[in-house]
């Protein structure tokens, strides 16, 4: 159980307990609230939506003894949800001591509490019972118990557990031992759990760095014998370096031995003493005293904070550099040696706030990959279950977004790419037949278009099914045509409960899924858009507002305005001669190493009032926009600049051919152009010409 | 006009409600005191491109964007100049921050339903529909305005059609 710790995922773990906790404390809030004579049907998609949300991610960790649980709980819910069996108060208590059942399952996993699999098995007899007691013979339900095992460690060929501790002898390491050779040869026998604790009580400056101060506690879960471990130990340690004991309720208690994190600390001349001290240790400390010990370690990592603070905190710092910058443009009229301290002071300050600020910004944005980097492992298990060649290919990992973005994209995500996998990818043979790549392709890319992050899911499987999801869609009882158009057709796989999936798996085809994806990214103020070829592949584009991210740009004056040009739309900036500025047509063009370029003067896209209109007074900067390129004619370049954008929406509309705005260092507000929607703009400009 | 009332303020119960009252040109004007936030100069403002004239621009009112109309402009009252006595009123209104220039801001008043009058209808710039009433107070007049339905309303173009 506590291997789920040693991945690379157990970064993410923290996450997925928040997650879990959050949508268990849901799942009871409605589960308490419903009237079993009359559901509403909200409330019971909400229930299953927060069980499907825990069961996926619980698969990711590979939590899999939540899964079981969850699906069987999921299974029940579906029934009542699509009213093939009526809801009744004994299902309510069902589902809530299956909430109870995850929730000690989640404790396990996150603080080594002790998980009681009876309880846990009597959960899932219960809810298997429900759903039998009410489905007609034809529909098997899953058999439970069965599928039971990985909680339930004793078995037949059980391995027995063993406590090694291992005090090798000071002159260890020049004797040539390799220690960790020795470690990697107990692995290979079974689980293994190591832990070192540090013998050395004398001064610092008196420890001889070539002296082995270290022992160690192992703990062994093998089916080898106890003369195979002391095999491995032949040549290292003698005979009182080493005790090797059976632990005689390693079957009952799990797979959580109890002295995995006991830590003992035997200095180096007391030898002998090591047996007696390691097992009063272990004989004090109940099997609690280590889950507490992780339990307090890991809540001290991280704190949630509500993000409205943050926000608070990222204006209030803005207006300080603001008022920063103002104190040191008044100091800059002051004598610089008679007001020496209060130079020193300003610079001080300066400095001081530049830090805090970039510290409180990288408290909201994170890169995508922190999302990203879970799916990996996701696609490598799902395909292995389903016997699919899958290769998953991430781009624009750092593109950096909101942290309470990253948060709420996981959850659509990772319901896309099950869809995917399950759905969309076809079998190696069928691939083949139908003469593409055996192996299959899901890519996820990740950018900042414009104003707007934006978030592909594409593969290049089988499309989606225009006939069958309408045939669905009729059978349902929904308002179809077969001469809707396909966008029409596509927007249909959102409506909740909807599935053309012939069998229901625990990956996916319940039909939950697209409603929630749906339901999480027009919660973040994005769209969802969909785009399919039958036979070629599909693709979701999610767009998400930019509602807080940086943006590296270049501020331009025009006139007595400044314009942020964000900097990766930039590809250079000149001064023009006058010779290279043609037209074409009434429109100026600008000449640019035998390229000719359409001139957008930023004035009259503005109706700006300026004295620089000839554009070789001015500066023109080059812009490329989804593969256009055009020169935008500005009066000068000011700088570079990392600006925080900030929404015009929010209290008025949005603005043609911006993506925001964000506030100067002098307190003014300066607009974000949108290069993509300037040369849209720049289009149906009629050029008046010079 | 009753219903108006109800609607648009509380203190149904006691029948007063408080305005703030501000001049436009000649006119003295009045507004819910619950939509004010702040009172504020006139600051240089970021101007928005090809949007309407009274719309003056943008400001960064502690972080916060914030369009600034000029109502002067919008119902062509009186002389358009910004000096240190022009202002602006910070409204809260429809969860949504703006600012409105008027040339000045005199008091707060309590009205008794009684002290309100319905509007005539006039065909004036400033639609009849705004105006909840014209109040009375000490022999003045007092034009209430409703302006949670003026700021809204399509004409202001302060918001996206969809909002």
């Amino acid at each position: 159980m506590t291997g789920g710790a040693t991945n690379d995922l157990s970064r993410f773990n923290q996450v997925f307990f928040e997650e879990s906790a959050e949508h268990l404390a849901e799942m009871e809030r409605i589960l308490l609230a419903l009237d079993p004579g009359a559901p509403q049907e909200d409330d019971l998609h909400a229930i299953f939506r927060a069980a499907h949300s825990i069961k996926g991610s619980a698969a990711i960790f590979g939590f899999t003894d939540m899964t079981i649980v969850t699906h069987d709980l999921e299974s029940l819910l579906d029934r009542v949800r699509n009213h093939e069996i009526p809801l009744n108060g004994e299902m309510i208590d069902a589902f809530l001591e299956a909430g109870d059942a995850i929730a000690m399952q989640l404790a396990g996993h996150r603080d080594g509490a002790d998980v009681d699999s009876a309880v846990i098995e009597r959960v899932c007899k219960k809810l298997g019972a429900l759903v039998s007691a009410t489905v007609d013979a034809g529909c098997a339900p899953q058999s439970f118990p069965t599928r039971f095992e990985p909680v339930t460690a004793a078995g037949p060929g059980s391995p027995a557990a063993y406590g090694i501790d291992f005090s090798p002898a000071e002159d260890t390491f020049r004797r040539g031992v390799r220690l960790e050779n020795l470690f990697c040869e107990l692995a290979d026998l079974g689980e293994l759990q190591v832990s070192a604790a540090i013998g050395f009580d004398a001064p610092f400056n008196e420890l001889d760095p070539e002296n082995c101060h270290t022992s160690w506690h192992l703990t062994l879960e093998s089916t080898a014998g106890e003369a195979e471990l002391r095999d491995i130990f032949e040549f290292v340690a003698e005979e009182n370096e080493l005790r090797i004991a059976a632990l005689s309720n390693a079957g009952a208690e799990g797979e959580h031995p109890a002295g995995g994190a006991t830590t003992v600390c035997v200095p180096m001349d007391t030898h002998p003493a090591v047996p007696e001290r390691t097992a009063s240790v272990r004989n004090d400390a109940p099997a609690v005293a280590p889950g507490r010990r992780t339990a307090e370690s890991q809540e001290g990592s991280t704190i949630r904070v509500g993000v409205t603070k943050v926000d608070q905190l990222i204006n209030q710092v803005g207006e300080l550099v603001i008022t920063q910058s103002m104190l040191s443009q008044i100091a800059a009229g002051l004598d610089p040696l008679l007001y020496e301290g209060i130079h020193r002071g300003l610079m001080q300050l300066e400095r001081n706030t530049r830090d805090l600020q970039e510290s409180i910004m990288s408290i909201r944005l994170v890169p995508i990959s922190l999302v990203f980097s879970r799916f990996p492992r996701l696609v490598r298990d799902l395909s292995a279950k389903l016997g699919k060649l899958v290769e998953l290919r991430t781009f624009g990992e750092t593109t950096e977004l909101d942290k309470g973005l990253i948060e709420k994209i996981a959850d659509p995500l990772t319901h896309l790419l099950r869809n995917c996998l399950d759905h969309a990818i076809e079998l190696p043979q069928v691939r083949t037949a139908a003469g593409k790549d055996a192996t299959g392709t899901i890519t996820m890319r990740a950018a900042q278009v414009g104003g707007r992050i934006v978030i592909d899911v594409a593969d290049d499987g089988a499309g989606l099914n225009r006939g069958k999801i309408l045939k669905k869609a009729l059978e349902r009882g929904g308002a179809v045509d077969e001469a809707m158009a396909d966008e029409d057709v596509w927007r249909l796989i959102f409506e909740p409960g909807f599935s053309t999936a012939d069998a229901v798996t625990d990956i996916s085809g319940r039909g939950v899924g697209m409603d929630v994806v749906l339901k999480n990214v027009h919660a973040m103020g994005g769209r969802i858009q969909v785009a399919s070829e039958e036979g070629k592949g599909c693709k979701f584009t999610i767009s998400l507002p930019l509602t807080l991210a940086i943006l590296d740009g270049l501020s331009v004056a025009v006139g007595e305005e400044r314009f942020i040009i964000p900097i990766n739309s930039i590809v250079e900036s000149l001064q023009p001669l006058a010779g290279d500025i043609k037209t074409v047509g009434g429109r100026r063009v600008v000449h640019v190493r035998g390229e000719y370029l359409p001139l957008l003067p930023i004035y009259e896209l503005f109706n700006l009032e300026t004295s620089v209109k000839r554009p070789e007074e001015g500066t023109l900067v080059l812009v490329d926009a989804e593969g256009e390129k055009c020169a935008l004619f500005v009066d000068e370049l000011l700088g570079e600049h990392q600006v925080v954008i900030k929404s015009l929406e929010d209290n008025y509309r949005k603005v043609e051919g911006t993506a925001g705005a964000t506030i100067l260092g002098d307190g003014r507000v300066a607009l974000i152009l949108d290069v993509g929607g300037l040369l849209q703009a720049g289009k149906r400009l009629k050029e008046t010409g010079v | 006009m009753q219903m108006e009332q109800t609607t648009s303020g509380r203190g149904a119960e006691g029948g007063t409600r408080e305005f703030l009252t501000f001049f436009l040109g000649g006119e003295e004007y009045g507004m819910d005191i619950l939509k004010v936030q702040e009172i504020r100069g006139y600051d240089a403002v970021t101007r928005i491109a090809n949007a309407p004239d009274f719309l003056k621009g943008v400001i960064n009112l502690r972080g916060v964007i914030v369009p600034i109309v000029d109502m002067r402009i919008k119902f062509r009252l009186g002389e358009v100049v910004y000096d240190e006595f022009t202002v602006v009123i910070i409204m809260n209104v429809l969860g949504r921050v703006v600012g409105m220039v008027v040339d000045a801001v005199s008091d707060v008043v309590e009205l008794a339903p009684e002290q309100i009058k319905p509007a005539p209808e006039l065909g004036s710039t400033l639609d009849s529909r705004y105006i909840t009433g014209l109040g009375t107070q000490n022999g003045q007049m007092l034009i209430l305005i409703d302006i949670e339905k003026l700021l809204s309303s399509s004409e202001m173009q302060l918001m996206d059609d969809a909002a």
